[in-house]
């Protein structure tokens, strides 16, 4: 490895700045919305001319916007382990296994993917309200696992197969069962991309708009994206801007945490054991 | 792809061994193919169950004349819905803008991309930081984002719009475009950075210590060894990353409603299907896009060759 | 974190002992998986409420209203029904789009437990026609029509019945600086005149109006049409009327595009923004709500003295401006399971008492006459008696079950204003209304 020069040193820090600046910008324009005052709102600035802590006590008292915070991540979490195991198990067997209807299964996967959520909202609609599902946990959790697996088998497939083929025969020669290959030798390769996954399943989750709005009605399963829909100003005319900007950050505050915790476990799973060489 | 018993020579008279071994190959393949079958059936059921009906019903109400308000006047049409909206000037219109927002972010986010894994993946400190904050556009709600946007963009409010003169740009077609082609890049280049960055892992250091020790360059060891191993996750990251930019629909709702002629075809679809209750027309433009999004997918899959797992033979 | 552990190690790594222990696992955690499933079902199990004997509850469906009003009205309601039942506050989206799609799905799939609704005074053609709505009649219709404006009936009224009743209303008012026109404009042109004048003497001269592509744009042309002498639709609603007095409309919004009265954001302005370009002394005429009137006050005290109101300018000199009026109407859901008792719930919640603290508190104007008369009125609205003048004579919008329809494509056709050319736009406008009364082709 090249020395680390005091040149490539600069050079790294003004990437690394401007990375995090132009991610943050939107963000603290945000933060600073959410401390303006109705009047400070109409003035550009990033510092507010007036402050106020009016609009996060607002929110932060209100069952209204709690309960769907905590919905929203409870939601998400179940989601995106049930997601991310059904889609490891289907993964490996479609990167590893040979077996027939493979093609059959990945053209499903894709055509779900693919397919436009509004036109299944309202069919969905009438199946939830006929099985009870409708607004309750389960009524949302499971759609989500159902739009997530086409993304999660589609990453996770490509990583099993990018592992090669001898550490698996190594250790079957060595006398493991596939399942046994599975856990000692690939999992552990493939725990990046598993990651990886379950960041990109939670975030969907965590985004999910149009499936929030049309299937909860009260606060007992909404979501904390459909809990924004019900905010509102003074008046019939007015946006409420301050509230709007805070619950955005309140909202964020949870995905920095969760990427701030699983960006170590992808920095580990690809520092430790090279794949190939 | 097909499971083949392997072809035994001997005979059963041949022996014990012989039956031993021919009986064994053939449990082996069966337990491979129920072992396959097994693990495949939790994830096909959930996504069997929860969208076969759905899907079939929307195919259904495609070649049916349905208004939510009217459900009396419900009438087989066969494939009228689709003549209707295939001869619309505003079908058009928003496949025109939907196909250019969707060039613009994909490409762009993709030379983004591609610095930002570089970024992740070199950075010589405060990796940790770095990788938290780029991951936090992708993280924020994207309604909240498309807010910070359009508050920002409000003339006399926002500080963008007072960076160029008070502008308006929401107001007229080709600016907002142009701020919604931006709003989308802010939003998804983590997403395919990260894409990208699993990729580049993938690519072996000694191979690059070995060019280095040859001489080449950086850019050419970027054109020679590392992009052509990174073909198949690119691949794989613009697909998807075209597959959902055709779909936008969140930025451009909160942004300008689909107003002035900034309208995708998700959000035609989303007009007339919840405010017109047109279910029939809806779903026809529903079905309309769905096929714009597989020739898409099938462009990318049969055309450049990006990997569709499974379609392949398995590696062995 | 729990999920990290499972998503690496799924199902008994440690158990290495073949296909059959490892499926008793991977049972394990798909039952640990769904316990927590419905774990978290049973959680949000907690909010519903359960049935129990005694009053019955009614379910009601309204936008968020922050000011307390809905709350008070409700437990005076309660109180008043000695027992027989009690309202519960439903909170709708805010925004009227996002209303309507939440009622109209679970109406469309016949959802039984929406009781009284707070509808949009342009949804009840639509609701009525697909058979969501109960008639009113006999006493409850008598109680609900005594002493109400009749234009806000109207917006109630569907095929001769009377499918919902006025709750609240409002009316758009032309408010301008006295400090800049001593004496109001009477007419469009006269105003559109003065502020040319304003704008050469170099003073502030912008006519503030909703331009944007939407809903708002609809009830500007509305009115100006309606105040022109004609409508957007025939009586019977099967065809589009406009004509002539479409066309004056038109050129008179057209003019206003083009003279430098115009906002250089109109095409993008709501009623808030033009509320907020009043008050940063950019503009010298608005035409709006009376909300802006307690905004004024408390935002631009300076300004707040010179602010000033009068009726809506007139489009034909000599002939009164009909000002298209808003508002909501409570009505009752045919599935409901206590329609007797959602009747007299809606009766109380829209009564004298709780329209005052409606209009006091909530900043809705009442729609019943009478109490534009009433002192406790005044403070909060001096001037009351122009909306009154206004509302006795205002124009309601087309009542077609294809309003959703017609209005996206009216509110399209004329925004941006400075795009009208008024007779192409007024033929535009008969053809797209036309497909739109057909539930022919899309709507953009």
């Amino acid at each position: 490895m090249a020395a680390i020069t005091p040149a490539r040193r600069a050079g790294w820090t003004t990437a690394n700045f401007v990375v995090v600046a132009l991610a943050l910008i939107p963000v603290l324009w945000l933060v600073s919305l959410s401390f303006k005052t109705p009047t400070a709102v109409l003035d550009p600035s990033f510092i507010p001319s007036q402050w106020t802590w009016g609009n996060y006590s607002g929110i932060l008292t209100s069952s209204q916007f709690l309960r769907p915070l905590l919905n929203s991540i409870g939601i998400g979490i179940i989601s995106t382990v049930i997601a991310v195991l059904l889609a490891s198990m289907a993964a490996y067997a479609i990167a590893r296994l040979r077996f027939p209807g493979k093609s059959v299964l990945i053209g499903m996967a894709l055509l779900i993917a693919m397919f436009p959520l509004i036109a299944l909202v309202t069919p969905m609609f009438t199946i939830e309200r006929a099985l009870g599902l409708f607004n309750t946990w389960p009524g949302l959790i499971i759609p989500y696992v159902a739009f997530g697996l086409p993304l999660g088998i589609y990453i996770l497939s490509a990583f099993f197969r990018e592992i090669p083929w001898e550490l698996e025969k190594a250790a079957k020669m060595d006398g493991a069962t596939p399942f046994q290959a599975f856990m000692r030798v690939i999992a552990p390769l493939a725990a990046p991309g598993m990651v990886t996954t379950a960041i990109l399943v939670f975030l969907a989750c965590w985004n999910d708009f149009i499936l929030a709005i049309s299937f909860t009605s009260t606060i007992s399963s909404r979501t904390a994206p459909a809990a924004m829909e019900y905010f509102s100003g003074g008046s019939v005319f007015t946006v409420p801007t301050g509230p709007i900007a805070a619950a955005a950050v309140v909202i964020t505050i949870p995905i920095i945490i969760f990427v701030l915790f699983f960006q170590r476990r992808i920095v580990a799973g690809l520092t430790s054991g090279a794949v190939k060489g | 792809m097909s499971t083949t018993t392997p072809a035994v020579t001997s005979t059963a008279a041949a022996g014990q061994p012989a039956k031993h071994r021919k009986a064994q190959l053939s449990e082996g393949a069966r337990a491979e193919r129920r072992l396959g079958f097994l693990l495949c059936a939790p994830a096909v059921l959930v996504m069997i169950a929860v969208t076969a009906y759905p899907v079939g019903y929307a195919i259904f109400l495609s070649l049916e004349r349905y208004n939510f308000a009217l459900p009396q006047a419900t009438k087989f049409i066969g494939f009228a819905n689709y003549g209707a909206v295939l001869s619309s000037p505003y079908w058009w219109h928003a496949l025109v803008v939907t196909l250019i927002i969707t060039v613009f972010s994909v490409s762009i986010t993709l030379v983004l991309g591609m610095l930002l894994a570089f970024v992740l993946h070199r950075t010589l400190f405060a990796r940790g930081l770095v990788r938290t904050a780029s991951l936090i556009p992708y993280g924020i709600v994207t309604v909240a984002a498309a807010y910070s946007w359009q508050y920002a963009w409000t003339p006399g409010q926002g500080y963008l719009s007072s960076m160029f003169n008070n502008g308006a740009p929401l107001t007229s077609q080709t600016e907002a475009i142009i701020v919604i082609v931006i709003a989308e890049i802010w939003k998804t280049t983590p997403f395919m950075g990260l894409l990208l960055l699993a990729g580049l892992s993938l690519v072996p250091e000694d191979l690059q210590k070995a060019a280095r020790v040859d001489g080449a360059t950086g850019w050419q060891r970027f054109m020679r060894i590392t992009l052509p191993l990174m073909k198949p996750a690119i691949l794989v990251a613009l697909l998807f990353r075209t597959l959902d930019s055709f779909r936008i629909f969140d930025n451009i709702f909160i942004l300008t409603s689909g107003n002035n002629g900034t309208g995708a075809v998700s959000n035609l679809g989303y007009d007339n299907l919840f405010n017109a209750l047109n279910l029939g027309i809806g779903s026809t433009i529903s079905i309309l896009i769905f096929v714009c999004v597989a020739i898409i997918a099938v462009i990318f899959i049969l055309g450049f060759g990006t990997a569709a797992p499974g379609m392949d033979n398995v590696k062995r | 974190m729990a999920s990290v552990r499972r998503s690496r190690h799924p199902a008994g790594a440690r158990d290495a002992r073949g296909p059959g222990r490892r499926r008793g696992s991977l049972w394990r955690l798909a039952a640990g998986v769904a316990g927590i499933t419905l774990a978290g079902s049973a959680l949000s199990a907690c909010g519903t409420s359960s049935a129990a004997t005694g009053p019955v509850t009614l379910n009601y469906y309204l936008y968020p209203d922050t000011s307390g009003a809905t709350a008070s009205a409700i437990s005076n309601c309660d109180k008043q029904s000695n027992g027989a039942y009690t309202i519960s506050y439903q909170v709708l989206p805010a925004a009227a789009d996002g209303q309507r799609q939440q009622l109209v799905r679970r109406l469309a799939a016949h959802d039984n437990t929406m009781d009284i609704m707070g509808l949009d005074v342009t949804w009840e053609a639509e609701f009525a026609q697909a058979g969501w709505l109960v008639p009113w009649t006999g006493t409850d219709k008598a109680q609900a029509e005594a002493g109400t404006l009749k234009p806000a009936l109207q917006t109630a009224t569907w095929k001769g019945q009377l499918v919902a009743v006025p709750d609240n209303t409002n009316t758009q008012l032309l408010w301008y600086r006295s400090d800049l026109v001593p004496t109001p404009p009477t007419t469009w042109v006269q105003m559109i005149a003065d502020a040319e004048q304003l704008a050469k003497e170099g003073k502030p001269h912008y006519i503030e109006i909703q331009g944007a592509q939407y809903e708002g744009g609809t009830v500007w042309l509305n009115t100006m049409v309606s105040s022109a002498g004609g409508s957007i639709l025939n009586a019977a609603a099967t065809a589009p009327s406009l004509g002539a007095p479409a066309v004056k409309a038109l050129s008179i919004m057209k003019q206003l595009a083009d003279s430098p009265a115009a906002d250089p954001s109109m095409s993008v302005q709501m009623e808030n923004q033009n509320r907020l370009a009043m008050e940063a002394g950019t503009a010298a005429f608005e035409l709006n709500y009376p909300f802006v009137y307690p905004g004024m006050k408390a935002d631009n005290p300076t300004l707040f003295k010179d602010f000033k109101w009068a009726l809506y300018p007139e489009v034909v000199p000599g002939v009164p401006a009909k000002v298209t009026i808003g508002g909501i109407d409570l009505a009752v859901s045919a599935y409901s399971q206590h329609k007797d008792l959602a009747f007299k719930a809606a009766l109380c919640l829209r009564d004298a008492q709780n329209q005052l603290i409606g209009a006091t508190a909530g900043g809705v104007p009442p729609t019943i006459a009478s109490l534009y008369d009433n002192p406790a009125l005044f403070p909060d609205y001096p001037m009351h008696a122009d909306i009154l003048t206004a509302l006795e004579n205002a124009s309601v919008r087309p009542q077609t079950p294809f309003y959703q329809v017609v209005s996206i494509d009216l509110s399209h056709l004329i925004s941006p204003p400075s795009g009208i050319s008024p007779a192409r736009t007024e033929q535009s406008m008969v053809g797209q209304i036309n497909d739109a009364l057909q539930s022919k082709g899309l709507v953009p």
